[in-house]
C-alpha cells in the first residue's frame, strides 16, 4: 500500500512521531507501507530546513527511495524559511501538491 | 503616543514575500481600473491580468486579478508598489531579474512567477500605451 502523510499538527508530530518512529522504520525498511509522500504544514517545516538533523535524515530516505518531500509554501514565507531549506525541496499549495504526487498516487493520505 | 513603526508591530513595510502576499492578497480582490491588460496563463495554469490607472500619463496605481499562488501575488504586488508614479515608459523597463533580485527570499522552484507577473504588467501597459497614442478609443 501507498501512503502519503500530511503533518498538519505541532506539539510532538514531527519531534515524536516522525523522528522516533516514522523514519527510523524507513531508514530500516519496516515501516510496513510504501510511503510516498510527506507534506508539512505550520511549524513543521522547520524540520525540512538545512542542518536539521531529523530534515537530513528524512532527505536522504527520500533522496534513495523517491519520497517526495514539500513544505507549504505560505507557511515557509511566514516563517523566511523559503529559501533555507533542504537542496531541492520544494514548497507549494494543494495543486502542487496533487501534480507532484499524480504520477505515484498513494492509496491513503494520513493527516497527523 | 506614537504607533511603533518597527516590524515587531507589523506596521513598516516590508518587501519579503509573506508581507507583499498580505497586501497583494487584498489587492487581488479589487475591481479592476480601466486600463486592463490581456488574461496570461502559464504552464502551471496559473493566470495573471493586470489593470492600471492613469493619470497625466503616470501610473497613479495598479490592480490585478491573477490565481492565488503566494509567490505570484507577491511579484505583482511588488510590481504595483514598484510602478506607482511612474510612467508607462519608465514602468515598461521593470524587469523579471529585478524582480527576482529585489526577493531573494522565493523559493528557487518558484521563481519563475515572476516571469508571468512581469509579462501580465507588460500586457497591461500595452494596452494604457495603445490608448495614449490615439490607438484605441
Amino acid at each position: 500500500m501507498k501512503v502519503a502523510y500530511i503533518f498538519a499538527t505541532s506539539r510532538h508530530t514531527v519531534s515524536y512521531v516522525l523522528a522516533k518512529m516514522i523514519l527510523p522504520q524507513l531508514e530500516e525498511n519496516r515501516h510496513g507501507v510504501n510511503v510516498v509522500g510527506m507534506f508539512f504544514f505550520e511549524d513543521n517545516n522547520y524540520v525540512l530546513m538545512k542542518g536539521n538533523p531529523t530534515g537530513e535524515r528524512l532527505h536522504k530516505v527520500a533522496k534513495k527511495s523517491g519520497m517526495l518531500l514539500m513544505g507549504c509554501d505560505q507557511c515557509c514565507y511566514e516563517r523566511d524559511i523559503a529559501d533555507k531549506l533542504l537542496e531541492g525541496v520544494p514548497i507549494g499549495c494543494f495543486p502542487d501538491l496533487y501534480k507532484a504526487l499524480s504520477g505515484n498516487m498513494p492509496d491513503q493520505v494520513i493527516t497527523l | 503616543m506614537d504607533s511603533c513603526e518597527g516590524a515587531c508591530c507589523g506596521n513598516a513595510p516590508r518587501r519579503v514575500v509573506s508581507d507583499l502576499f498580505d497586501r497583494g492578497y487584498r489587492r487581488n480582490r479589487l475591481d479592476p481600473f480601466p486600463f486592463e491588460g490581456a488574461e496570461l496563463r502559464d504552464t502551471n495554469d496559473l493566470t495573471a491580468r493586470f489593470s492600471l490607472d492613469l493619470e497625466n500619463g503616470a501610473i497613479e496605481s495598479a490592480r490585478f486579478r491573477i490565481s492565488t499562488c503566494i509567490t505570484l501575488i507577491a511579484y505583482c504586488e511588488l510590481i504595483t508598489e514598484l510602478a506607482a508614479g511612474k510612467t508607462v515608459r519608465e514602468a515598461a523597463a521593470l524587469s523579471e531579474e529585478e524582480l527576482v533580485a529585489a526577493l531573494p527570499d522565493v523559493h528557487p522552484m518558484k521563481r519563475d512567477r515572476a516571469s508571468l507577473a512581469i509579462n501580465a504588467f507588460r500586457a497591461a501597459l500595452a494596452a494604457a500605451s495603445r490608448f495614449e497614442t490615439g490607438e484605441v478609443a
